[in-house]
């Protein structure tokens, strides 16, 4: 028992240790308070331009149309979820909850053009906020 | 006698490469089914989960009533167990919106409760002993924890220390490297084999994504569904492979 015990402890340690092979540069940093510093999410412009067609549609009352080019930056944005969380969590959280508001919005039973507006709206600054331009 | 009896009485598989192969590879081809069922094809997360649910359930039963390892069905629960799993922690984390820390220290707690009362009833935890419903039962459930455990720990990795899944699959494969090796130094063989199995659910998650994520960000980019034929295909191969080995005779 007392063996396996001490195996044990000495392979958590081993295992905690391995933590130490992590660099310094993936830990976490304070982010900054202020909007005007981009956020380490990175370029998120592929997926700007794909919200702004989808507000181009609403604004033009086709949200038939919004719905439809929405699927688009839903489907990418959930494929690059793997690669775009680890680099700022906290600011992929926002931005996609921003565009979980916009999906529910064109998506509910009797969307409204008003709703939508303010939902992509919402969306479009979140995006440009990340970017460091507000 | 008895070993061979044993193992025609044994409802899971022996632990080879192969089985760790498989272990590792199914989870991500689970992961990535669920997810285009949810996103992709448009069902939703609710829908995706209740129907998974029901297969599971129904996988189960065809598993456990069985008298012996059938290799196609064990690894089939397997895989319906993982999405399950997975889709508990994410639910738990999306909609509820339970801290990662929380479900992580909740997944393993519930792990440790499910070995203590196995172990009290059973009177052992070898999984090469797997001969009894109750046994299998308890195997199960075990098994559910460690993808949920599994699912819960790996996310908050990303997400509290910012791992991505290139550094994931170094750190994940290494600790179960560093698991092998307290193993053969006399580590508990049952405590090794669980805690590789909870390690490779992360493992699984991060090879997938390094290999289908976009150069951008650091993958392959090969695609969610380049990587999950490939995978598909080998784990079809082992599977195969493995049923012809238990339908030879003994």
């Amino acid at each position: 028992m007392q063996k396996a015990l001490r195996s044990i402890a000495a392979s958590a340690f081993a295992i905690a240790s391995t933590g130490a092979f992590v660099p310094a540069s993936v830990a976490l940093l304070p982010q900054a308070a202020a909007a005007a510093t981009a956020s380490k999410l990175g370029d998120l412009s592929a997926f700007r331009t794909v919200a702004s067609d989808v507000s181009a549609l609403v604004d033009k009352g086709d949200l038939t149309g919004a719905r439809k080019r929405i699927k688009d930056l839903e489907t990418s944005w959930d494929e690059a979820e793997a690669g775009l969380k680890p680099r700022a969590a906290a600011d992929w959280h926002i931005v996609d909850k921003a565009i979980d508001h916009a999906l529910e919005d064109l998506r509910a039973s009797n969307p409204t053009v008003a709703q939508c507006k303010t939902s992509m709206g919402s969306l479009l600054r979140t995006m440009d906020q990340m970017s460091g331009k507000n | 006698m008895t070993t061979t009896c044993r193992e025609v009485f044994n409802k899971v598989p022996q632990i080879t490469l192969g089985f760790w192969v498989i272990k590792i590879l199914s989870t991500t081809v689970g992961e990535t089914v669920a997810d285009t069922l949810a996103v992709n094809i448009g069902f939703g997360t609710a829908i995706t989960g209740l129907a998974m649910g029901a297969l599971l359930v129904s996988a189960l039963f065809g598993q456990m009533r069985r008298r012996k390892y059938v290799p196609w069905l064990y690894w089939s629960t397997v895989v319906l167990v993982s999405i399950v799993g997975t889709q508990i922690t994410d639910a738990l984390t999306d909609r509820l919106g339970v801290s990662l820390y929380v479900s992580t220290a909740a997944f393993a707690a519930a792990l440790a409760g499910v070995f203590v009362v196995w172990r009290r009833r059973e009177g052992t935890l070898d999984v090469t002993a797997i001969d009894s419903t109750s046994r299998e039962a308890f195997y199960w459930a075990a098994i559910l924890c460690t993808f949920a455990l599994g699912t819960a720990a790996g996310d908050l990795a990303t997400e509290a220390v910012g791992m991505g899944f290139r550094w994931g699959v170094f750190v994940f494969a290494s600790a179960i490297v560093l698991d092998i090796v307290a193993w053969k130094a006399g580590l508990n063989p049952v405590a090794a084999f669980w805690f590789a199995y909870v390690l490779t659910r992360p493992l699984g998650a991060s090879l997938g994504d390094l290999l289908s994520q976009s150069k951008t960000y650091g993958g392959l980019g090969l695609g969610a569904l380049a990587t999950s034929a490939a995978f598909i295909a080998v784990i079809v191969g082992l599977v195969a492979q493995a049923q012809r080995r238990a339908t030879q005779p003994v």
